[in-house]
C-alpha cells in the first residue's frame, strides 16, 4: 500500500509541477488560467492523498470554485488575450527572481531543516490522529476563537452589507415610466409647448403635434 | 459490496483489487441508474410540459412515444460533429466533460436507500456544493473555446447565476448542519424519523406494549445520545414539517432551480436572445453532454434537497419492515429507494410546472431576488435552527443557567422550539417580504409632470 501511495504522490506531484510551469510559460493568459486550476486540483489531490478529507475539499471550493472563476472573469475584461507579441518577462526579471526566492528561502527551508520528519509509530490500537473536520473545528472554537471570530463578524458583516447595498440602490433608481405614461408626458409637453407662446399660434403647431405623437 | 465480493472471491485477490472492483461495480449502477432517469426525465418534461400547453408532446415512437429519447440519442451519435474553424479546438473538446464530471461527482454521496450509499464522507455536505461549484469552469471553457459572442455571453450569465445563487444555497444548507449537528449525508435520513412536526420525540411508556410496527429504537435520539430508547416513528419525521426546515427547504429548492438553469432562472441559454447561450457552438455528442450534464444536474439536486428537507428515503414502513429482521431488510431498503425515487420525481414535476408557469427573468430581478429576499431568508433560518437545536437539546449547563429546561419532556420541548421558531420564521419571512415590496404605485400627478 506504501508504494502505491508513494507512486500516487509523485504522479500528482508531477502533475502540479507540470501545470505551474504551463501557467506561467503558455502564451495565451485564459489557457494559463486554466492550467492554474489544473494545478489546484492537483493540490486538493495531494490533500486526499492525506486524508485530509475536509482541506482537499476546501481547497476545491475555495481555489477551484471561487478564485478561479473570479480570476477566468477578470481575464475576460480585458483586452489582448492571445497576442503573441505579449512579453514573458518584464525589464526587471531578476526583482521578480530575488524576491520568490529569497521567500522561499526564509519559509521553506527552516521548516524542511527542522521539522521532525520522522514520526514515532503509533501505539498499537490507538487511531491516528487525522487533521479532519473535527479537530479544526475543535482548534477554531477553543485555540484561535479570536482570529474565528473576526474572520466569521468580517465576512457576515460583508454579507449583511451587500444586502444593505442592494436595498439602497433601488431607491436612488429613477424609476422607469411605463409606455402609457411616456405618452401622457409627451403629450402634456406638447401641449405646454402649445399653450406657452399664446400669441405665436400658427397652423403648423397641430400637425405637428400628431407628427410627433405617432 | 466490498463485503460481499470479500466473502466470494476474498482468498483470491489482493484486498485493494476487490476494493477497487466493488467500487467500479457501485459506480456503475449509480452511473446507469441516473442516465436511466436522466431518459425517462427528457421524456417526461416533453410530454408534461405539452399536456400543459394542450399539445401531445412526443407520442410516435413506442407506446406513448417513450421510445422518443432513444431515437434522440441515435441522433445524437450519428450527428457530424462540426468544430468551428475559429474555436480554441482542446478547450471546446474538454469543456463538455469538465462541465459532466462534477455533476457526476455529486452523485457519489448521496444515500439512495436505507444501506444504499455508495460512499461514506464526513464532509459530504461541503463536498456536494465544492464539486458543483467545478462545472462553472465547464460553462467558461465552452463560452470561451467557442469564439462566439452569444456562447460568451451564455457563459457570463451562467457563472454569475451560479456563484451568486451558490450563497443563499449553501446558507439553506447550513441549517441542514446545524441540525444534524454534521455535514455527513448517510446520517440525514435516519435523523429525520418520527412523526410530523414532532420528529422522534413521542417515547414509548411501556416497553413491552409498544408494537414494534409503531416504534422504532433509536440510539442516536436529540437530548440523549447514550440509551436507547423506543419511539413513535412513522418515518415521517422530516424536517419540511418543522417551521426552520420549510424555510430552508424553500429557499434551497429556489436556488436549486437557479443553479440547475430551470426556467425562471434560465437566462443563460436564454433561446429568444442568445441563441442557445454556451452551447450555441456544440453540436452532436458534445451537445448531449451538456443536455446530460444539466439534468443529471437537476436529478441530483433535487436528490439533495430530498435528502436534506424530505427525509431522503424515509417513509412510512421502512422502519417497520426493518425492524422485523432477517429478509426483510432487503424489502425495506427498496422500498427506502422507491421513497427517494418518488420525492425526486415529485420535485421534478415541480420544476416542470413551474417552467410551463413562469417567465423567464431579468438579470436585475435574479440578483435581486437572490441577495434580497433569499439570503436574508437564509440567514434568519439560521437563528432560528440554532434556536431549534439549543432548545431541544441543551441542558441547563450549557445555557450556562440562563434557560433551565431540564425538567420538560422531549415532546414538550420539540414543541417550545417549534413555536418559538415558527413565530420568527413568519415574523421575517413577513417583513423581508413587506420591504422587498414594490413601492406604491402613485397616482399619476398631472401637475408634477417635469420635462426631463
Amino acid at each position: 500500500m506504501n508504494t502505491l501511495i508513494t507512486i500516487l504522490f509523485l504522479v500528482f506531484a508531477v502533475f502540479i509541477l507540470v501545470a505551474a510551469i504551463m501557467t506561467v510559460t503558455v502564451k495565451n493568459i485564459v489557457h494559463a488560467a486554466l492550467w492554474l486550476i489544473s494545478s489546484f486540483f492537483g493540490v486538493g489531490a495531494l490533500y486526499l492523498l492525506m486524508e485530509a478529507e475536509f482541506l482537499g475539499v476546501v481547497q476545491v471550493l475555495i481555489y477551484v470554485g471561487a478564485v478561479s472563476i473570479l480570476i477566468l472573469f477578470a481575464i475576460m475584461l480585458t483586452r489582448d488575450l492571445e497576442g503573441s507579441q505579449n512579453r514573458q518577462l518584464t525589464p526587471r526579471w531578476w526583482i521578480a527572481l530575488i524576491v520568490p526566492a529569497a521567500l522561499f528561502g526564509i519559509l521553506i527551508v527552516p521548516t524542511v531543516m527542522t521539522h521532525a520528519w520522522q514520526l514515532p509509530p503509533l501505539p498499537a490500537g490507538q487511531p491516528p490522529t487525522i487533521s479532519g473536520a473535527q479537530q479544526i473545528g475543535t482548534a477554531f472554537i477553543r485555540e484561535y476563537l479570536l482570529p474565528f471570530e473576526v474572520a466569521a463578524i468580517l465576512l457576515l458583516v460583508a454579507m449583511i452589507g451587500a444586502i444593505v447595498v442592494a436595498f439602497e440602490e433601488r431607491e436612488q433608481r429613477r424609476r422607469v415610466l411605463t409606455l402609457a405614461e411616456q405618452v401622457r408626458l409627451r403629450r402634456q409637453q406638447q401641449q405646454q409647448v402649445a399653450t406657452l407662446p399664446e400669441p405665436a399660434v400658427s397652423t403648423v403647431q397641430p400637425s405637428e403635434a400628431t407628427g410627433s405623437e405617432t | 459490496m466490498t463485503d460481499i465480493l470479500r466473502s466470494w472471491i476474498g482468498s483470491a485477490l489482493p484486498d485493494w483489487l476487490i476494493v477497487l472492483i466493488a467500487y467500479l461495480i457501485v459506480t456503475t449502477i449509480v452511473l446507469f441508474y441516473a442516465v436511466g432517469n436522466f431518459i425517462l426525465m427528457v421524456w417526461a418534461e416533453r410530454r408534461v410540459i405539452a399536456r400543459m400547453q394542450d399539445r401531445l408532446g412526443p407520442n410516435r415512437v413506442g407506446p406513448a412515444g417513450l421510445l422518443q429519447p432513444i431515437a434522440d440519442a441515435v441522433k445524437m451519435f450519428t450527428k457530424e460533429d462540426i468544430v468551428p474553424r475559429s474555436a480554441d479546438r482542446w478547450v471546446h473538446l474538454l469543456a463538455p466533460v469538465v462541465s459532466l464530471a462534477p455533476v457526476v461527482m455529486m452523485l457519489a454521496v448521496i444515500p439512495w436507500g436505507r444501506g444504499w450509499e455508495p460512499i461514506d464522507l464526513n464532509v459530504a455536505l461541503l463536498y456536494v456544493v465544492a464539486v458543483s461549484a467545478v462545472s462553472g469552469i465547464g460553462l467558461m471553457m465552452a463560452g470561451w473555446g467557442s469564439n462566439n459572442k452569444f456562447a460568451l455571453l451564455g457563459a457570463m450569465r451562467a457563472v454569475a447565476q451560479l456563484v451568486s445563487y451558490e450563497i443563499p444555497a449553501v446558507t439553506a444548507l447550513l441549517t441542514v448542519v446545524v441540525l444534524a449537528g454534521g455535514m455527513s449525508l448517510l446520517n440525514l435520513p435516519y435523523l429525520q424519523a418520527g412523526i410530523p412536526l414532532m420528529g422522534a420525540t413521542i417515547l414509548c411508556n411501556d416497553p413491552v406494549g409498544c408494537s414494534p410496527l409503531l416504534y422504532t429504537t433509536l440510539t442516536s435520539f436529540p437530548g440523549s445520545p447514550n440509551e436507547p430508547v423506543q419511539v413513535l416513528d412513522l418515518g415521517l419525521g422530516w424536517w419540511v414539517f418543522t417551521p426552520v426546515g420549510l424555510l430552508g427547504f424553500v429557499v434551497f429548492f429556489i436556488a436549486a432551480l437557479a443553479e440547475g438553469e430551470r426556467t425562471p432562472f434560465d437566462i443563460p441559454e436564454a433561446d429568444s436572445e442568445i441563441v442557445a447561450g454556451y452551447m450555441t457552438e456544440y453540436s452532436g455528442m458534445k451537445f448531449a453532454t451538456f443536455y446530460i450534464a444539466q439534468y443529471i444536474l437537476n436529478f441530483s439536486l433535487a436528490a439533495l434537497a430530498a435528502t436534506a428537507f424530505l427525509g431522503g428515503w424515509q417513509g412510512p414502513g421502512v422502519a417497520a419492515l426493518a425492524n422485523m429482521g432477517g429478509p426483510w431488510v432487503h424489502v425495506a431498503a427498496a422500498l427506502s429507494a422507491f421513497y427517494l425515487l418518488a420525492k425526486i420525481w415529485i420535485l421534478f414535476f415541480v420544476m416542470i410546472w413551474l417552467r410551463g408557469a413562469f417567465p423567464r427573468l431579468r438579470v436585475d430581478q435574479l440578483m435581486d431576488f437572490a441577495w434580497k429576499l433569499l439570503l436574508p431568508l437564509a440567514l434568519v433560518n439560521i437563528v432560528s435552527a440554532s434556536l431549534m437545536v439549543s432548545i431541544t437539546q441543551w441542558t441547563s449547563a450549557q445555557w450556562s443557567g440562563l434557560v433551565n429546561l431540564d425538567g420538560f419532556a422531549s415532546w414538550q420541548r420539540q414543541l417550545i422550539a417549534v413555536i418559538v421558531t415558527a413565530i420568527i420564521n413568519i415574523s421575517a419571512t413577513y417583513w423581508i417580504l413587506s420591504i422587498n415590496q414594490r413601492p406604491k404605485e402613485e397616482e399619476w400627478d398631472e401637475e408634477l409632470v417635469v420635462a426631463p
